[in-house]
């Protein structure tokens, strides 16, 4: 680690230089197109891209080759236009405006000079001629013609299975300000969901949905060849290996880029990164760890590389092989936090601030997510428009588990000495906003609002996972991860066939928790509602008053617990007795609640429904238990805050006398 | 002047101690309203947590999620608290008001601040001090504009430049310079209740007017003394902050209690000795304008009674 720590600094110290040190360091990547292929490559685009850094446009061609692997003839093919979406009379916008969507969104007085877009200039197709023409806008989810995000075009022949069609794109690009994953920031511009990208035939059908408030993407396998010219002075990470590196005449440099058995390519320049360089080695190889730092960011550096490799390793220990030999990370600047957070194959961008304090676990959990997604969504390619718990609420799970490791059960979000936070409290507090509006399966624009499908999406899926841990054991949940992603990684499995690699794994039927859980919004919430002892001959003992010794006593202990949400889920109820006995109670939770009795020489002294706590479900964890022992502590806690809290604020109100 | 004002400085603490009781009237006063206003907090919270083993999550640490899991119950104990602290924070500000007069007469005057002394220079100033409210709320209407203002070129730079923090320099800057306005503009309204009950002044625009001459012709050591007091108050706050945040156990609930009130009581202090010592540069001030007599007449030749005269 301290090894690292000063390679890091050496690195930043070198590079400081210019990007040539990037550049000659990443043109050593091995690119082993012989191979065999990791996944079925269906697409191969060959991009040229030139920015213009002081407009934020990019003047590009694509040449894109299909092969039909559709088992039969196509003749139209759907193609995304993502950057259409920020267009005010977008579906995207449309939905912004109406319920929100994720970071800070377009401002409300969002500027026209701040809008993006991408226009197709020319397409032609090998064979067919200038097809430009042709193209005609759809909006297959909600008929919004004023959306342009979505373009098809019918060849004047069907593409005979098997067989391949090369389409030549000429399309020009203007970045919005930063927005939604993309756009441009000062002298930042993140390059993402750029380039005219064709849609997946799945499930019988094109699937090419619009691009939504809360959604994002879904393509097919394939190898990209990408040119990029930029500036001299900009310096560029990209999801690709550097293949060479060729300074022009005209002040401008191009680099070319080659990636595959990967379904997207973006990149990202500017003059103002410091570039970290670091490596790690796992079952695979060597990874090349290619961090790009913001102004003012460095003090986080050496907290994304600790992150990242911490994640790798586990991630290659318990669910499968990072394949790739490169990762590019890139830490978006100070007024682009929108660009952050956000997963491309072999490119994340992270975020961090100025003065993040050591405590808040911000950049580490952003590392471990957006690299998690490397996995759920890069590899397993799941469809993120139609399932998004897939990709975010599987990868929210594992950053559970991930961060837990590395920093901590209970420290995982937040660690300070006077306040901390687990990433599964994170998690469960975040779905417990809007708990029951939606189901976790459903269309990620279907949702009421982002609110919603952020807390489902992410934090319930996560936290049914947790609780999913109590069924089947934690490690049988890490071993059937294991077999969802080796089986199902470079393809495009749906939610069945992860539910069903979960009950094949455990060996257990597991569909009455799924119906409640993913496909319901049933609230789990138990409740300890009675738990008290009274003597047995009540009578007697109040005739014998003090003479009778207590130990003698009979005690009739009663203990009830109830089933106050829809969810039923089997709970164990643990009933403690003053003579240090004890009693395991299991309730199947089917009725709606249950009565427990005990004739003992004791009186209770605590009850507690899921002593382990293990239900992370369990929307109320302060309703589960009770003790005969009063601690005043906590609530005395909470009034010393609150009281120094209106004090505070009675003092700077009086500051106006 | 600045052998003057470090006598100010030093000797404004020694008036506040001096007159103690007043700092510990008020710092009871809030405490009260501090527990009223989360008495039915607290009841709820205990009926809650102190016979529930989830509570050892706030009692062991600080369980963060826990806290908003209380938030987001709903019958949660942290509910409906807001208003009530706001509420009894308003009926402070009313408290404070009315005890301005009193606190000021016992500085000004030098006078120990009995009950009845007290309570009738704040019943004497109370209507006063409620106009100059009025006036102060006008005077911060172009402050509050300025701090939009700089919000919007904050926007605008952060949109325009290239360097990432220039809109953030800027603003740190307004912020600075909007600070020390309201120093400013505190600092005047204080020398005028300071005149008002020196001059027993009843018009408050003239108190005001006074005491903008006042403040324009000795600003520097005024403003200095002003500002001197902020950075201590500031200083021994965050310094109490840091030890609560970072050095008291997090089972320390008595110590954690006693620290924060030692806060507002300091807190509270600091102001106090902004007022005390105003009121002593006033006092000092008013002492040196006293008139040297333009002419004095001679005096007059004195009689001596001589031992041989006769007794009368």
């Amino acid at each position: 680690m301290r090894l690292t720590k000063v390679f890091v600094l050496a690195a930043a110290v070198a590079l400081s230089c210019g990007p040539a040190f990037s550049q000659a360091t990443a043109a050593t990547a091995s690119v082993d197109t012989a191979a065999k292929p990791l996944s079925t490559r269906i697409v191969a685009y060959q991009i040229e891209a030139k920015l213009d850094a002081s407009k934020h446009t990019i003047a590009a061609s694509e040449t894109l080759t299909y092969k039909n692997l559709t088992g039969q003839p196509q003749q139209t093919f759907p193609f995304h236009l993502y950057l259409n979406a920020f267009q005010p009379q977008s579906t995207f916008m449309t939905e912004v405006r109406r319920s929100g969507t994720r970071g800070n969104g377009p401002d409300s007085d969002w500027d026209p000079k701040h809008f993006g877009s991408i226009s197709v200039d020319k397409l032609e197709v090998a064979n067919a001629g200038d097809l430009t023409n042709k193209m005609e806008f759809i909006q297959p989810d909600d008929h919004n013609t004023d959306d342009h995000t979505v373009f098809q075009v019918t060849l004047p022949k069907a593409i005979a299975p098997g067989a391949s069609v090369e389409f030549h794109i000429v399309f020009h690009d203007v970045l919005p300000r930063v927005v939604e994953r993309t756009g441009y920031a000062h002298d930042f511009d993140m390059v993402g969901q750029w380039f005219p990208k064709v849609g997946v035939w799945w499930k019988n059908a094109w699937n090419c949905h619009q691009f939504h408030a809360n959604s994002e993407f879904f393509a097919d396998f394939g190898t990209f060849d990408v040119k990029i010219t930029v500036p001299q002075n900009e310096i560029v990470g990209a999801g690709g290996d550097l293949v060479s590196s060729v300074n022009n005449s005209d002040g401008t440099k191009t680099l070319t880029y080659h990636s595959q058995d990967v379904h997207d390519f973006s990149w990202t320049a500017s003059p103002s990164f410091s570039v970290v360089e670091d490596s790690w080695t796992g079952s695979q190889g060597p990874v090349k760890i290619h961090l790009l730092m913001s102004p003012g960011h460095m003090a986080s550096a050496q907290r994304y590389i600790d992150a990242e490799k911490g994640t790798l390793r586990l991630f290659d220990q318990w669910y499968g092989p990072y394949p790739y030999d490169r990762i590019t990370m890139v830490d978006p600047p100070h007024g682009g936090a929108d660009a952050g957070g956000m997963e491309y194959p072999t490119l994340i961008t992270l975020g961090t601030a100025v003065h993040m304090p050591r405590g808040v676990l911000a950049p580490e959990i952003v590392t471990e997510h957006e690299f998690g997604h490397q996995y759920w969504y890069g590899m397993v390619a799941t469809n993120e428009f139609e399932e998004a718990w897939l990709d975010e609420g599987i990868n929210s799970y594992t950053e559970v588990k991930v961060m837990d490791a590395l920093y901590g059960k209970n420290t995982s979000a937040i660690n300070f000495p006077f306040a901390q936070m687990s990433e599964s409290g994170l998690q469960k507090i975040s779905y417990l906003g809007d708990p029951d509006t939606d189901p976790i399966a459903r269309f990620a624009w279907l949702f009421i609002n982002s609110n919603s499908y952020g807390g489902i999406t992410y934090g319930k899926t996560a936290t049914v996972l947790l609780t999913l841990e109590k069924v089947i054991g934690e490690d049988t949940l890490r071993q059937a991860l294991h077999t969802y992603f080796m089986r199902y990684r470079f393809t495009h499995p749906t939610g069945e066939d992860f539910l069903e690699t979960l009950e094949e794994v455990s060996g257990k039927s597991l569909r009455w928790y799924f119906n409640q859980a993913i496909y319901g919004t049933q609230i789990l919430d138990y409740s300890l509602t009675d738990a008290h002892s009274d003597p047995l001959k009540w009578w007697e003992t109040s005739a014998r008053g003090a003479k009778v010794s207590a130990k003698d006593e009979v005690y009739r202990t009663y203990v009830v617990v109830e089933r106050k949400g829809e969810f039923v889920f089997p709970v164990d109820v643990d009933v403690k007795f003053d003579d240090g006995s004890s009693a395991v109670e299991h309730w199947d939770g089917q009725d709606r609640w249950v009565r427990y009795q005990y004739d003992r020489k004791a009186k209770i002294q605590s009850a507690q429904i899921d002593a382990h706590n293990q239900i992370i479900m369990d929307r109320d964890p302060f309703n589960n238990s009770f003790t005969e022992d009063s601690d005043p502590r906590a609530a005395h806690k909470l009034r010393t805050l609150w009281v120094f809290a209106s004090e505070w604020l009675s003092q700077l109100l009086a500051w106006l006398t | 002047m600045a052998a003057t004002n470090r006598g100010t400085f030093l000797s404004g603490a020694g008036l506040v101690w001096k007159w103690q009781r007043l700092v510990w009237w008020v710092f009871f006063v809030c405490l009260i309203f501090g527990f009223f206003s989360t008495q039915e907090m607290t009841e709820r919270a205990s009926s809650l947590l102190d016979h529930n083993m989830a509570a050892q999550r706030l009692v062991k640490g600080f369980d963060v999620s826990a806290v908003v899991l209380l938030q987001q119950l709903p019958d949660s104990p942290l509910e409906i608290h807001g208003h009530n602290i706001v509420h009894f924070s308003l009926l402070f500000v009313v408290f404070m008001l009315f005890a301005t007069g009193g606190i000021l007469a016992a500085y000004v005057l030098d006078e120990k601040p009995t009950t009845t002394a007290f309570f009738e220079a704040a019943g004497h100033h109370f209507w006063r001090f409620f106009r100059l409210l009025i006036y102060l709320a006008i005077v911060l209407l172009p402050i509050a504009g300025l701090a939009a203002a700089s919000s919007v070129i904050r926007t605008h730079m952060e949109e325009q430049s290239i360097s990432p923090y220039s809109g953030d320099h800027f603003l740190e800057a307004a912020a600075v310079v909007i600070l020390l306005l309201l120093i400013i503009v505190r600092l005047w309204f204080d020398m005028a209740q300071v005149i008002a009950v020196a001059e027993d002044e009843k018009k408050m625009h003239r108190a005001l007017r006074r005491a903008f001459g006042l403040l324009r012709r000795n600003f520097l050591s005024l403003f200095w003394l002003y500002l001197r007091v902020s950075i201590v108050a500031w200083a021994l706050f965050a310094f109490g902050l840091y030890l609560w945040m970072f050095r008291l156990s997090p089972q320390s609930n008595v110590a954690a209690f006693l620290l924060s009130q030692l806060m507002i009581l300091i807190w509270l202090g600091t102001r106090l000795w902004q007022r005390a010592g105003e009121s002593l540069w006033y006092r000092n001030y008013q002492a040196k304008q006293v008139p040297e007599p333009a002419w004095t007449p001679p005096p007059a030749p004195m009689y001596m009674p001589t031992a041989a005269e006769p007794q009368q």
